[in-house]
């Protein structure tokens, strides 16, 4: 590829505007298959559709949901990020350590948050300065981030906070669960910077195609770094919320989140190819897998089936978005 | 909106399977009081022998017994989200295993709220933190780790003539199970002089977590001769490392829990001794106090499940 033609402003990044209403229409899709979902349960058990359960599920989805608005971005941008997981723990495990000392919550908060953010930014470094794969610099990561939190907590769960803290988890606001509300702000947030931003822009431009972006003369790697910075972000969040319902930090905590986040992303409808997805689509994708964990609890489905059972979701869901896909071209 | 009719139908496809063919693990007998049981796991022969003695006396105790675990058994949270769930299905009970001692205590206090009594087995919510919260906890229902750990001590001594180098693996750090079984065993070693721990290291109550790390000890210290594994899968690991290194009997091993497998290689003659809990007895122990409970009837509350050493 030459450079021979004239590099166009950063502003003139690709226009998302096509993809984003192409988009709208598999909202709609996976949507429909949430309402079903919540149709076939409501059909099959007395217990689901009541106000205190259906606040229950909002309450246990938040977190996932909180994680994969971060993996979002990392994906749109075509990325992947292992180390959310881990990061938790971690950035968890530095909060907890510093309501121990005394420092006040929101200094607490705040160092979680910059440690969420600081693990980030490594993996965005490694990738983009170090040219590593993202799957192995965050691979790594994942790795590093478990052994700090297990070393900072020398094993133990931390435990023990004040109420002023964990009210960030037992308030309820009209009802609703303070972590539920928690996860609307971020969803916004996300949402807004996503899709009417030059962050967000950019984000697509880069997983649509990055060389593309590089020669429009969009800065990618700092852009690619700070993609990572936010999953950082949403992980030290989900890590605030997850301390505070349980009123405790444990360094194992957060294992297999990638994972769920990861499916979560996935089946609101974004690619692992980059340049698609949307944050509306991944808090229904997270919805999904709420309700269906719920739904199977409830229905006493055994733990072993409910693997089997979220599993075949996760690959039926991305079968018929490709299908969906496939049938818009 | 074609494609919400094929979601639909892809979802009614899932549910069908899942609420068709397995509603498993439930002892139904109609019109019963349900009873939920969540145990840490359901992918260890401990809780399954577990289960199994909850079951044989859910029918008995005219109860229906419904039986669920997180994934992995370390996953607090996603044992708190069960418990949540099943509490919004109208349990009449609660009997839980804790996967946290302490960070079981917010769902605990769910359930206090929620007036369904709450038993608790083999792992002890943490006592602080039921204070904090003001649990009201029924019943416990456990074996004595502390115990167990020091009989294994004990019997090592004993075996080794009070004079040994011995390896330790502990289970997940900050289990109150393991925690104490480790306490009691080096209180055991403490009071014999000839004896030192050379090497102690988690190996997270897994099987082939306790090979490598054993086979790593070995490395780090070969004049090992003796180990003490917090639980028998990791001692089974540890054997096999034993084998592996060339050492098959020249190293004593001492397990916890007596499971099948480890209870046929103390017959073949590789491991000296297990500690045996039983597991199942605290499965229908607990099934039982919850029926009771149900009836108004008193329960002790602190029910200890006898321990024993298995050995050739």
């Amino acid at each position: 590829m030459t450079t021979a033609g004239q590099a166009a402003p950063a502003d003139a990044a690709p226009d998302v505007k096509p993809t984003i209403h192409a988009q709208r229409g598999r909202q709609l899709g996976t949507f429909a298959g949430l309402l079903a979902l919540c149709a076939i349960l409501w059909a099959a058990t007395p217990h689901f559709l009541t106000v205190s359960n259906l606040l229950n599920v909002l309450e246990q989805t938040a977190l996932n949901a909180i994680v994969a608005m971060g993996m979002t971005y990392v994906i749109i941008s075509g990325g992947i990020d292992l180390s959310v997981g881990s990061v938790l723990a971690f950035a968890g495990i530095g909060l907890a350590l510093a309501l121990e000392q005394g420092i006040p919550a929101p200094l607490a908060i705040a160092i979680a948050l910059g440690m969420g953010v600081a693990c980030g930014l490594v993996n965005g470094t490694l990738i983009t300065l170090g040219r590593l794969p993202p799957f192995i610099a965050t691979l790594g990561m994942m790795s590093v981030a478990r052994g700090a939190a297990l070393m900072l907590a020398e094993g133990r769960p931390i435990s023990g906070f004040s109420d002023g803290f964990r009210a960030i988890a037992t308030e309820r606001v009209a009802g609703v669960p303070a972590p539920v509300l928690i996860t609307i702000v971020i969803y916004a947030v996300a949402h807004f910077v996503l899709t009417r931003t030059v962050f967000g822009r950019v984000t697509y431009a880069i997983g649509g195609n990055e060389e593309a972006a590089r020669l429009s003369g969009v800065p990618v790697r700092a852009y690619k770094t700070a993609v990572y910075g936010v999953a950082g972000l949403t992980s030290a969040a989900a890590a605030i919320v997850l301390t505070a319902r349980l009123n405790s930090a444990q360094p194992t905590a957060g294992t297999m989140y990638e994972l769920d986040a990861i499916a979560a992303t996935v089946i609101g409808g974004s690619s692992l190819l980059g340049g698609e997805g949307s944050q509306t689509g991944t808090l229904i994708g997270a919805l999904i897998m709420g309700v269906l964990r719920n739904g199977l609890n409830l229905l006493n489905v055994s733990s072993f089936l409910q693997q089997v059972v979220i599993g075949v979701v996760i690959i039926g869901a991305v079968l018929v978005d490709m299908s969906l896909k496939r049938r818009q071209r | 909106m074609r494609s919400g009719v094929r979601w639909g139908t892809v979802a009614l496809a899932m549910l069908a399977l899942a609420a068709g063919c397995n509603r498993g693990t439930s002892t139904t007998t109609s019109g019963a009081p349900r009873v939920a049981f969540v145990m840490k796991t359901l992918n260890h022969p401990f809780f399954l022998d577990m289960q199994r003695g909850a079951q044989e006396a859910a029918g008995p105790a005219g109860v229906e017994l419904v039986v669920q675990a997180a994934e992995r058994e370390i996953d607090v949270e996603k044992q708190v989200q069960i418990i949540e769930n099943l509490l919004q299905t109208g349990i009449k009970a609660l009997i839980v295993t804790p996967s946290g001692s302490r960070e079981i205590a917010t769902v605990i206090a769910k359930a206090n709220r929620a007036n369904v009594p709450v038993v608790v087995v083999d792992t002890r919510v943490d006592p602080k933190a039921a204070a904090d919260n003001d649990l009201k906890l029924a019943t416990f229902i456990g074996s004595d780790n502390y115990e167990g750990g020091k009989i294994a001590g004990e019997h090592l001594a004993k075996i080794t003539g009070g004079k040994a180098k011995v390896a330790v693996l502990e289970g997940i750090p900050g289990h109150e199970t393991g925690d104490s079984r480790l306490r009691g065993f080096r209180d055991a070693v403490a009071t014999h002089p000839g004896m030192t721990i050379v090497a102690s290291q988690p190996a997270n109550w897994e099987r082939d977590q306790g090979f490598t790390v054993f086979q790593n000890m070995l490395q780090a210290h070969p004049e090992t001769d003796a180990l003490f594994a917090c639980s028998d899968l990791m001692a089974l690991g540890a054997l096999e490392a034993i084998a592996a290194a060339g050492k098959s009997g020249r190293i004593r091993v001492v397990g916890f829990d007596a499971l099948e497998d480890a209870r046929k290689a103390i017959e073949a003659g590789r491991m000296e001794a297990s500690v045996a809990q039983s597991p199942r007895d605290m499965g229908r122990i607990a099934v039982e106090s919850a029926a009771k409970l149900l009836k108004g009837e008193t329960v002790p509350t602190d029910q200890k499940v006898p321990i024993a050493l298995v050995t050739k």
